[in-house]
């Protein structure tokens, strides 16, 4: 029987699982929550995304650097694969699809890869066009799709120019899609001025802008949750 | 102002022997082509690189034009990748400037990591090409201005030539396996590099930038990192830069321990706190942020980015990074108006 305190006891395996980037300790406690019965978003947002809130801390703080965190990464996938299919549809009011790439030229994928790993969290559908995207691949996939959001990474300046040109063309085929743009040499003024909706200059702050997502999600679940059993 | 009565060449050649120099140089151990140069010989971005005398031709036009002080040949970071056997994209088809890329990495994961390097290393790739590119550079603009070159650092060069994802992750798991790697890649360093020196070049830049405090923590890069930079800069005999971008306070002084002649940093660095902490003599190179100044900015901006760089401490005004094409012309003039008039 899944007791309060046998739940918090797997809640804590998953969260520190992530932390301590132990993918097998994440994935046996994954396995146990399935098995008890618990509900698979509260392991997923209360666990492993409790335990990634702290994997951001820990990164800004400097003690973990990019290893450590595509370690924790890993370790979060690791529970994920066992809990998504048990996963209730939540409705929090979020449709959610995303176009996600790293435009041509740019063969970098870290930054990108970390935006992901919240969006598959927040149980958005991912179209993720990989490295070194031509440009107007991001727009195909957009219009096919027809994605409320597409994410755009450049790690290097040389490549960054690019993301003007798709924010253009995407803003013109559909007034209403919302873009993100991220990699280490984009800044608030550049996303400003090309019409971009939001930034992330770098994984650090990749990670936090996910995570605030993601905890703003977590907060609503709770809500949803409160007025559920309000509402009984 | 003094009229300056030696060439650029030989005031950087003094500035790597710490002699005494008139004023700070300006230049560069990266790729500072413009599209100002490219566009009056009438070569796209694409060509330039897959042919001796259009790269050295292309790479003269920045000290021609504006007398920046250095032309530095090749333009992108897959030179020695492609030797050891990847496959690059040149981006052919495009009018954009792109920069060549890996498009197939050699080593996926753990299993692949034991290559072997060819005898005929030197002969692979564009390693010749870029070797003759020095000795046409050397021949056209050698004697009034600076040549040189880069190789990748052998962090830097494993990530490109191995999937970086898993690369990081071993540099953590299994560092002694990564400290292979590393160890083989910095004799196809040397090899190159040695290569290049033969050819003449006046100084050689070591580019790290995989290492960046923002990647690795200062911990790892002492660990991991030094040893085999360290490898590299016991070999070569000639001027010797290691430049790592992005974070790197915590890092200066591992960088100077690791054999190098000068170091270069970016905009990212406190070159007050790096010149305090490695004293009055250490080459500091850097460190204006080559696109949000140099290209973005107004003529106002680079100079009182270019005097701050001058106040700060640096022993040689020179970019963070490559310096993006489509720099402003007056941008480049305001540039070395500002070093000629106020860098001594």
């Amino acid at each position: 029987m899944l007791t309060e305190e046998k739940k918090r006891e797997i809640l804590d395996r998953l969260k520190n699982g992530v932390i301590q980037y132990d993918e097998d300790a994440v994935r046996e406690a994954a396995q146990e929550a399935v098995e008890f019965g618990m509900d698979a978003n509260e392991a997923i947002f209360e666990g492993l995304v409790s335990g990634m809130e702290e994997v951001g801390r820990l990164f800004e703080e400097q003690e973990y650097f990019v290893p450590e965190l595509l370690m924790c990464a890993d370790a979060l996938y690791a529970g994920l694969d066992i809990l998504k299919p048990h996963v209730k549809k939540m409705d929090l009011g979020v449709k959610g699809s995303v176009v996600i790439g790293t435009v041509e030229g740019d063969v970098h994928d870290i930054g990108k890869n970390i935006v992901k790993m919240m969006f598959d969290v927040a149980g958005f559908t991912v179209y993720d066009l990989g490295r070194d995207v031509p440009l107007d691949k991001f727009v195909e996939e957009q219009l096919r799709t027809d994605s409320d959001l597409v994410c755009l990474s450049a790690m290097m300046t040389t490549t960054m120019v690019g993301m003007q040109k798709v924010i253009e063309k995407l803003k013109q085929k559909n007034p209403d899609v919302k873009i993100m743009i991220g990699g280490a040499p984009v800044s608030k003024e550049l996303a400003d001025k090309w019409g971009a909706d939001g930034y992330a200059p770098d994984a650090n702050n990749a990670l936090k802008e996910a995570i605030n997502m993601i905890s703003s999600l977590r907060k609503m679940r709770q809500e949803a949750e409160a007025n559920r059993i309000e509402g009984r | 102002m003094a009229v300056s009565t030696i060439s650029s060449k030989e005031r950087i050649l003094r500035l790597f022997r710490g002699e005494e120099i008139d004023r700070v140089p300006c230049f560069s151990g990266m790729g500072n082509i413009t599209t100002e140069g490219l566009n009056q010989l009438g070569y796209r971005f694409a060509t330039v690189h897959l042919d001796a005398k259009k790269m050295a031709e292309s790479a003269a036009t920045t000290p021609k034009f504006f007398g920046f002080e250095s032309a530095v040949v090749p333009f992108d970071l897959t030179v020695e990748a492609e030797a050891l056997g990847c496959e690059i994209n040149v981006y052919a088809h495009s009018e954009d400037i792109l920069y060549p890329t890996i498009k197939e990495k050699i080593i996926h994961n753990e299993e692949e990591m034991e290559i072997e390097i060819s005898k005929d290393l030197l002969q692979k790739g564009r390693i010749q090409l870029v070797k003759e590119a020095i000795k046409l550079l050397q021949e056209e603009i050698g004697g009034e201005y600076a040549v040189g070159t880069y190789v990748l650092g052998p962090f830097t060069l494993a990530g490109q030539i191995m999937e970086l994802n898993e690369l990081l992750k071993l540099s953590f798991k299994k560092p002694d396996k990564v400290g292979r790697l590393l160890d083989l890649l910095a004799d196809v360093i040397v090899m190159v590099a040695k290569e290049y020196e033969s050819a003449g070049v006046d100084y050689i830049t070591v580019r790290e930038m995989g290492a960046t405090s923002d990647v690795l923590s200062p911990r790892v890069f002492k660990s991991l990192i030094l040893p085999y930079l360290q490898k590299v800069f016991r070999e070569l005999k000639g001027n010797t830069v290691l430049h790592i971008c992005g974070k790197t306070n915590d890092i200066v002084g591992f960088m100077m321990e690791s054999g190098t002649k000068a170091i270069s940093v970016d905009q990212k660095n406190d070159i007050s706190e790096t010149r305090k902490k490695l004293g009055r003599d250490a080459l500091i190179f850097g460190n204006y942020d080559p696109y949000n100044v140099l290209v973005r900015g107004d003529t106002e901006l680079v100079r009182s980015t270019i005097g701050r760089c001058i106040e700060e401490g640096v022993s040689a005004v020179w970019p963070g990074c490559d310096i993006w094409p489509t720099v402003p012309p007056e941008n480049m003039k305001a540039m070395m108006d500002e070093i000629t008039n106020y860098g001594g």
